[in-house]
């Protein structure tokens, strides 16, 4: 369990967070979602004591990090993949962490063997990819067998096999009733993945609930209808309080009606029907939505 | 999946906590998995050895010929550790990047995650950097004395009696010879390894203050080569007072096996004394890293 209370950070004259306060449970993977810039990786670095926060407190069961008795044997962290000394082996990299909490050589073989880079243990980590980078950060993280795990962007670099292997690994940890905190820009991510949310844009707290929840209580029904008279149609719908939209492509979208009742009221208009599909919004949808105002850095509205 | 990530099972968490003697071994495993420390250590031994073999030769070549005031500042021992001039910039090199590589490549957050005691941290790095540069620069010490007094001896050198002056070094035919028997000659020696041990621990300090390599290792090279010369430059008064303290000063105090005059006309302190500046300069930088790099973010 890990809670953040009124967490702040201010770089400068930049608020990097925001009197954030979230709860992050255990059992279950909490993805922790914004886009670039939001202040997901100070978050998570304010949690492992590398920053120091602005005010505010963040606590790990209770504790603050700096304060555990075997950091590692509680929390295993994934931050930056390429954190690493080039030109020191896996192993030795992954020993000299395993050292640090009294973790046994032979724990530094299993972790290189659940993440897959046994064959490569002795090579100089400066000649790993990404995504071998990725695995070696995890196996880092799985070192101490810790109770809570936080990894920021894990999937970032991998393949898709990678991506999948990181998505069962998350959900078998939390399976076994540990805390996992992971941090992703990207939402198909999160809506494969995750089970809770914590998203923040700017620095500050946009939602803090479970991902149906999130996109059910942020979605608007919309069903897309087709009909050749899409006019007397439209006319109909609105008297009975629902908003159309034209589609370029001849169709409309409608909300505050479900396509039941829309079904029904084109009947009586003498419409015909040749599309009546209700949509599911995306996660994706949703974010896009939430964050529009927040990201920090816009790609700019030229059409292309 | 293994069943080493079975989290259903109770997790064993050792009593006590983390702290120096976990981050002593972690520190070493470190040190000893990168190249750079077995290149550097090899070049303190090389360059220090290398010099005690050329200099001694040159001052014994010309002993008769040189300036009388070189013949009374001659020591021989101090003339066998030349070569530390060279070496100590590859100790600096050597103590800075112990923590600026960990800056450069990202990898203290990587350690910090793992272990966030600071100031223990810094501590067993000053331990295994301090242990590592001692032992090498001991053997490197002795063994350069040893070479050196071979060349001293090669060109006629002899050693004086235990009573002699300096005038009988002045009036010495060849450039005499120190033995290693001799009353404070070993333990000159030995001082003269502690030296860069020191120095390595300053430059980690440095190091720890500036996080950056290149920074650390310009202020280092200022600090042996350019300040010593900045300070020659400024009137006697302000001058000679200074002069005996700075680092490399104190080096060739240190390694000395007694208070001479040097080049600059100022005197070296006594070897103990100065070892103990040196010290008491590397624990005011060393309390001063630790104190900053508990406080910033890392």
């Amino acid at each position: 369990m890990i809670e953040a209370r009124s967490l702040s950070k201010t770089y400068g004259s930049t608020k990097a967070v925001d009197d954030l306060s979230f709860d992050v449970d255990s059992g279950v993977v909490t993805g922790f979602l914004g886009p670039n810039g939001a202040g997901k990786s100070t978050t998570l670095r304010m949690i492992l004591g590398l920053d120091r926060p602005t005010s505010g407190t963040v606590t790990i069961d209770g504790k603050s990090f700096r304060d555990l008795r075997w950091p590692l044997r509680e929390v295993g962290a994934l931050l930056e993949a390429k954190a690493v000394h080039p030109g020191r082996s896996a192993r030795n990299h992954l020993l000299s962490l395993a050292q640090t909490n009294a973790i046994s050589p032979k724990r530094v073989d299993e972790v290189l063997d659940i993440v897959g880079l046994s064959a490569v243990a002795k090579r100089k980590v400066g000649k790993f990819s990404l995504g071998m980078s990725q695995r070696l950060g995890i196996a880092g993280a799985l070192l101490g067998d810790p109770g809570v795990l936080l990894f920021d962007e894990p999937i970032n670099g991998l393949d898709p096999e990678g991506i999948l292997w990181v998505r069962t690994l998350l959900r078998s940890l939390a399976d076994d009733g540990r805390t996992i905190f992971f941090s992703s820009h990207l939402m198909s991510e999160m809506a494969q993945t995750a089970t809770n949310l914590v998203v923040i844009g700017r620095g500050q707290l946009i939602a803090d609930t479970s991902v149906d929840d999130f996109i059910a209580s942020n979605t608007e029904a919309t069903v897309l209808v087709r009909s050749p008279q899409a006019g007397e149609l439209a006319s109909a719908l609105a008297a009975a309080g629902g908003l159309t939209q034209d589609q370029p492509d001849g169709s409309m979208l409608v909300t505050k009606l479900d396509a039941t009742t829309i079904g029904d009221l084109a009947l009586r208009a003498g419409a015909a029907i040749h599309e009546l599909t209700p949509q599911s919004a995306s996660l994706e949808d949703v974010f896009m939505e939430l964050t529009a105002d927040s990201a920090e850095f816009h790609a700019g509205n030229q059409a292309t | 999946m293994t069943t080493t990530l079975d989290g259903t099972k109770p997790r064993t968490i050792p009593s006590g906590r983390s702290g120096f003697p976990q981050l002593v071994r972690s520190e070493w495993t470190k040190l000893r998995s990168v190249r750079s420390t077995w290149i550097c250590l090899f070049l303190i031994f090389f360059l220090t050895v290398l010099f005690a073999w050329i200099f001694p030769a040159a001052i014994a070549s010309h002993w008769t010929t040189g300036k009388a005031s070189d013949r009374l500042n001659f020591d021989p021992v101090s003339t066998t550790q030349i070569g530390v001039i060279f070496s100590q910039l590859v100790v600096g090199v050597f103590g800075a990047l112990a923590i600026t590589s960990e800056y450069s490549t990202g990898s203290i957050r990587t350690t910090l995650a793992a272990i966030p005691r600071r100031s223990t941290l810094i501590a067993a790095k000053s331990f295994i950097v301090f242990v590592l540069v001692f032992i090498v620069s001991e053997i490197t010490a002795f063994i350069a004395f040893f070479v050196g007094s071979a060349v001293l001896k090669s060109y006629g050198g002899k050693e004086l009696p235990a009573n002699s002056t300096l005038l009988d070094q002045l009036r010495s035919p060849h450039a005499p010879v120190a033995s290693i028997s001799q009353h404070g000659v070993a333990i000159a020696i030995f001082r003269g390894g502690l030296y860069l041990a020191l120095i390595a621990l300053i430059a980690l300090a440095i190091g720890l203050l500036l996080r950056h390599s290149a920074g650390a290792i310009s202020v280092i090279v200022g600090l042996v080569f350019v300040v010593p010369l900045l300070i020659q430059a400024l009137p006697n008064s302000i001058s000679k007072p200074i002069q005996p303290k700075l680092p490399s000063n104190l080096g060739a105090a240190m390694s000395s096996t007694r208070a001479r005059v040097t080049d600059f006309g100022g005197s070296l302190l006594h070897p103990w004394p100065a070892a103990l500046l040196l010290a008491v300069y590397a624990a005011v930088l060393l309390g001063l890293g630790i104190w900053a790099f508990v406080r910033r973010d890392a």
